[in-house]
């Protein structure tokens, strides 16, 4: 492990430390998602991100030619504008400015490319004293920190806290009185921006058409630091630019909604040129930013984070964000779009560590508004961070020599299954391990290699004859070599529905965790054997029983084999006929034989996956599939929420963060009171059964599978 | 139920959502004496075509109102209100759209503590996309422009988001629905 790597393992454990901070980012969570929800409510946030990711792809597309109108347009506002390549030049430019004012002191409201450029240390170097008003941001400031949060900078911090660093401002003991603090702010900052010689803010939109600037703010603080300094200086990135008014509307629709759940803020200001004052010559200098923002709109896989409208939503919701807080699970930049903008940003050996923490859940693609997939780009970035330090050597050696090879990885497996045994209980878990194995069995035990694999016990199966279909089933390494009744129960339900279910004897690992990991190499080659083990013989469907196979399959597949003019074929055909379990069952549910209920309906609580449901978008199926089997279905709070397992992110990865998740899972499951939790992953199934098992909790943990294999007659 | 009155009603009730006041249907005397009665103080008045054309500095005041105006910011004592017309506004969300490029109307909408807004009742819109062929008029009618949407009062939730009404603009707003005033859209 590198020196770096483990610096930030520790800012990890500090951080995960402090239960308080955790607690109120958790609750924010909660509370965001139902006012925004209520917020959109008779919208259709779908349609809204689409139309914003056209309009801001077309940007993206042209940049320059749209700065370049821009420029033309604000100048003949009477505005100022400087296009600064490098955070350097930008602070240059507004320094010499103020210096040339003669400016002393310069207000600031909020703006996240002047945090990303560190104007502030730039000003002061030049012995100015800069202000900043946004309540978050200057209770940062006066903590000497920077914001955890795009939209809510100092949501880590409490009123006890603030009150003690305005008590600093004031020399006077505060109270913590909320409604105190904010007027303790009005107060002190009013004199500020009275006697400010310089305004500097940012902006929200910069329209093209007419050179125009939006900033949106609920304070207000933002209009006072646009209106009385006799010099206004707009500090914004070129990825802010929107061809018309028009499209400025339908942002202004989707942003404080997505934000702050707020159908409008207080304030949206549009400002063109500097605005007049009574006897005096007011000044708006804009600052075009690029700093990475250009080589961002050109790079073919990570281009879609230009769309970013900086709303926060996606650390909102981020499991990670709420263990560990922006501080540590950001840059400047925080949450899922933070890695993303870090790494173009501020280099990807500042992203380095952010990449590796993202657990890869896809709920900041779920919430989007600019239809980022996030996900997508942070694993696009895992493989060339890889392709510059490696995938660490037990990875590498691991990839590359054994998972590549199938005969020697099942090899390994198998005896792997003989070699165990010591160590295994008689539910088939590992609840100790030995030396320096030991942490990894300290919060929840592990799963035991089976004894036989799915293979042979499919082998042993009746045949079946004249079926109305053919299905092959890709069993994936967890159904096949630890959790094989999972693939046994697959094959009862399809015997009673009289379909022929194969198991192609060359399938493989689906090369998820390589590709994971970054090496792209040994995914494209894992994908080339699975697609010819599962294009061979004529089938009608394939089937997967667990999710991050299907994406493997149905995702990225297509896409690491499409340089391949052999296969890039066929792995599309197999693309189209592959589906997950449920989403397979629950069209074949009218061909099943009456179902034996159980008698006394069992509570059965269920846990979406990240794949299946943000991943395939099944999430209804699994559901219809146990009512239909005649169990009773009580909700988890959260139930799309993560369980922490994320494959090798919750062993070798970041196991501390994995394990605040989950912890917050239990809870979740545990709230319900359910005999059985079910789930449609086996990660998740081994996550929650070596929680439960751990704890020592009678809680079943189930595919669902299973539970509609275990009512049929 | 006609469209502008259906428009009046989303309006009224969105603006009481995001917290502003709303007070219908009333004349220039009562509006007058309104704003003195709830201003607490003394009242910036910024020049504005609906305030010349009620003469309103003369009907505030006739009610006892301290009236400020010409260069707010050199004033001495603080105004606890400011009085602005609205060119328009935006019923889906409860938003009073004001023309604000004269500083005085900047000022008298951003520094008192209540900021009194008198709409036409017949110049509200639907949306803001229905709004933008006239943000597009007045941001071509003239160079620089500064036109601020303002939906409620100022608020924040810095601090544990919890909401607490006022960080640095008025804590205020009280939307007052005239129809004396300029019917132009481009016009407050």
């Amino acid at each position: 492990m590198s020196r770096r790597t483990r610096r930030y393992r520790q800012r990890i454990y500090e951080a995960l430390d402090d239960i308080r901070r955790q607690n109120a980012l958790h609750r924010f969570g909660d509370a965001y998602l139902a006012a925004r929800n209520e917020a959109f409510s008779g919208l259709d946030f779908d349609e809204l991100r689409r139309e914003i990711a056209v309009m801001k792809d077309t940007v993206r597309e042209d940049w320059q030619t749209h700065v370049d109108t821009f420029i033309r347009q604000a100048e003949k506002s009477g505005a100022a504008i400087f296009v600064a390549e490098d955070g350097q030049a930008a602070n240059q430019y507004i320094t010499r400015l103020a210096q040339r004012h003669g400016a002393r002191l310069a207000v600031k409201s909020k703006s996240m490319a002047g945090e990303e450029i560190e104007l502030n240390p730039a000003l002061e170097a030049v012995g100015m004293r800069v202000v900043e008003t946004d309540l978050g941001e200057w209770i940062v400031q006066l903590a000497g920190q920077r914001p955890s949060h795009m939209v809510m900078p100092a949501i880590h911090l409490f009123r006890d806290q603030v009150a003690e660093l305005f008590g600093k401002v004031t020399g006077a003991a505060e109270s913590d009185d909320i409604a105190h603090l904010v007027e303790v702010a009005r107060h002190t900052l009013r004199k500020e921006f009275l006697e400010a010689d310089m305004g500097i803010t940012g902006a929200n939109l910069a329209v093209v058409e007419d050179g125009s600037l939006a900033l949106v703010t609920n304070e207000g603080n933002a209009r006072l630091v646009a209106t009385v300094p006799p010099v206004h200086v707009v500090l914004v990135g070129i990825d802010k630019l929107v061809p018309t008014l028009e499209d400025a509307a339908r942002i202004l629709k989707v942003l404080p909604r997505n934000a702050t759940a707020q159908a409008a803020s207080s304030y949206v200001t549009w400002i063109r040129g500097p605005a007049p004052a009574p006897n005096r010559q007011r000044e708006l200098h804009i600052v075009l930013l690029d700093n990475g923002r250009s080589k961002l709109a050109s790079s073919d896989k990570s281009r879609d984070a230009w769309r970013c409208l900086r709303c926060g939503a996606c650390a909102n919701v981020c499991p990670v964000y709420q263990a560990i807080g922006g501080h540590v699970f950001g840059h400047v930049y925080v949450g899922a779009i933070g890695v993303v903008l870090t790494a173009f940003l501020h280099g990807l050996e500042a992203a380095a560590e952010l990449i590796q923490a993202c657990i890869g859940c896809r709920a900041c693609v779920e919430i989007c508004p600019a239809d980022i997939d996030l996900e997508h780009i942070i694993l696009h970035l895992r493989r060339r961070l890889a392709e510059k330090e490696g995938t660490g050597k037990v990875k590498g050696v691991v990839f590359k020599r054994i998972l590549r090879n199938r005969r020697l990885f099942h090899g390994m497996l198998r005896s792997a299954a003989r070699m165990q045994k010591p160590l295994t209980d008689a539910t088939g878990s590992i609840r100790h391990l030995p030396l320096f194995f030991s942490p990894l069995t300290e919060w929840r035990t592990l799963p035991a290699i089976a004894e036989r694999p799915l293979r042979d016990l499919l082998a042993e199966e009746p045949c079946i004859f004249a079926p109305r279909l053919r299905i092959a089933l890709f069993g994936g390494c967890a159904a096949e070599f630890v959790l094989p009744q999972i693939g046994l129960a697959m094959a009862q339900v399809c015997r009673h529905l009289n379909i022929e279910l194969v198991y192609p004897e060359t399938q493989s690992c689906c090369g998820i965790p390589a590709l994971y990991a970054g090496d792209v190499e040994t995914a494209a080659e894992l994908a080339r054997q699975n697609v010819k083990a599962l294009t061979e013989s004529e089938i009608d469907a394939v089937v997967t029983v667990c999710p991050t196979c299907t994406s493997a399959l149905v995702r990225h597949f297509p896409e690491l084999l499409a340089d391949d003019p052999v296969m890039a074929e066929r792995t599309a055909e197999l693309a189209a006929v592959t589906q997950d379990a449920a989403a397979f069952l629950s069209k074949q549910l009218d061909n099943l034989p009456p179902l034996n209920h159980p008698a006394i309906p069992h509570t059965v609580t269920y846990h979406d996956s990240c794949h299946l449901r943000r991943g395939s978008g099944v999430f209804l199926e699994p559901r219809k599939l146990l009512k239909s089997a005649g169990w009773s279905l009580k909700e988890m709070n959260h139930p799309d929420r993560c369980c922490g397992f994320g494959g090798s992110y919750s062993v070798l990865g970041q196991p501390a963060i994995a394990k605040a998740i989950a912890c917050d899972k239990l809870q979740d499951i545990m709230g319900t009171g359910a005999e059985t939790v079910a789930a449609d992953c086996p990660g998740c199934l081994m996550m929650l059964r070596g929680l439960l098992k751990k704890r020592q909790l009678p809680t079943e943990v189930a595919h669902s599978v299973e539970l509609l294999a275990a009512c049929l007659p | 139920m006609t469209t502008s009155v259906h428009l009046l009603e989303q309006f009224c009730l969105a603006a009481s959502r995001a917290g502003a006041k709303t007070v219908r249907s009333i004349c220039p005397a009562t509006a007058a004496d309104y704003i003195v009665r709830h201003a607490g103080g003394a009242i910036m008045l910024p020049d504005f075509p609906s305030a010349r054309r009620l003469d309103l500095a003369a009907l505030l005041q006739a009610h006892g109102g301290k009236v400020q105006s010409g260069d707010l910011l050199r004033t001495s004592c603080p105004a606890e209100a400011g009085i602005t017309g609205a060119n328009f506004a935006l019923a889906d969300t409860g938003t009073v759209v004001i023309e604000s490029t004269a500083q005085e109307v900047r000022l008298a909408s951003t520094l008192p503590e209540r900021h009194f807004v008198l709409l036409h009742p017949a110049k509200i819109l639907p949306d803001h996309m229905a709004a933008v062929p006239l943000l597009r008029q007045l941001h071509r009618r003239r160079s620089p422009d500064f036109i601020a949407f303002i939906t409620g009062p100022s608020r924040t939730a810095d601090i544990e988001r919890v909401l607490t009404i006022g960080a640095h603009g008025p804590r205020e707003l009280h939307i007052l629905l005239l129809e004396e005033l300029s019917d132009d859209f481009l016009e407050c």
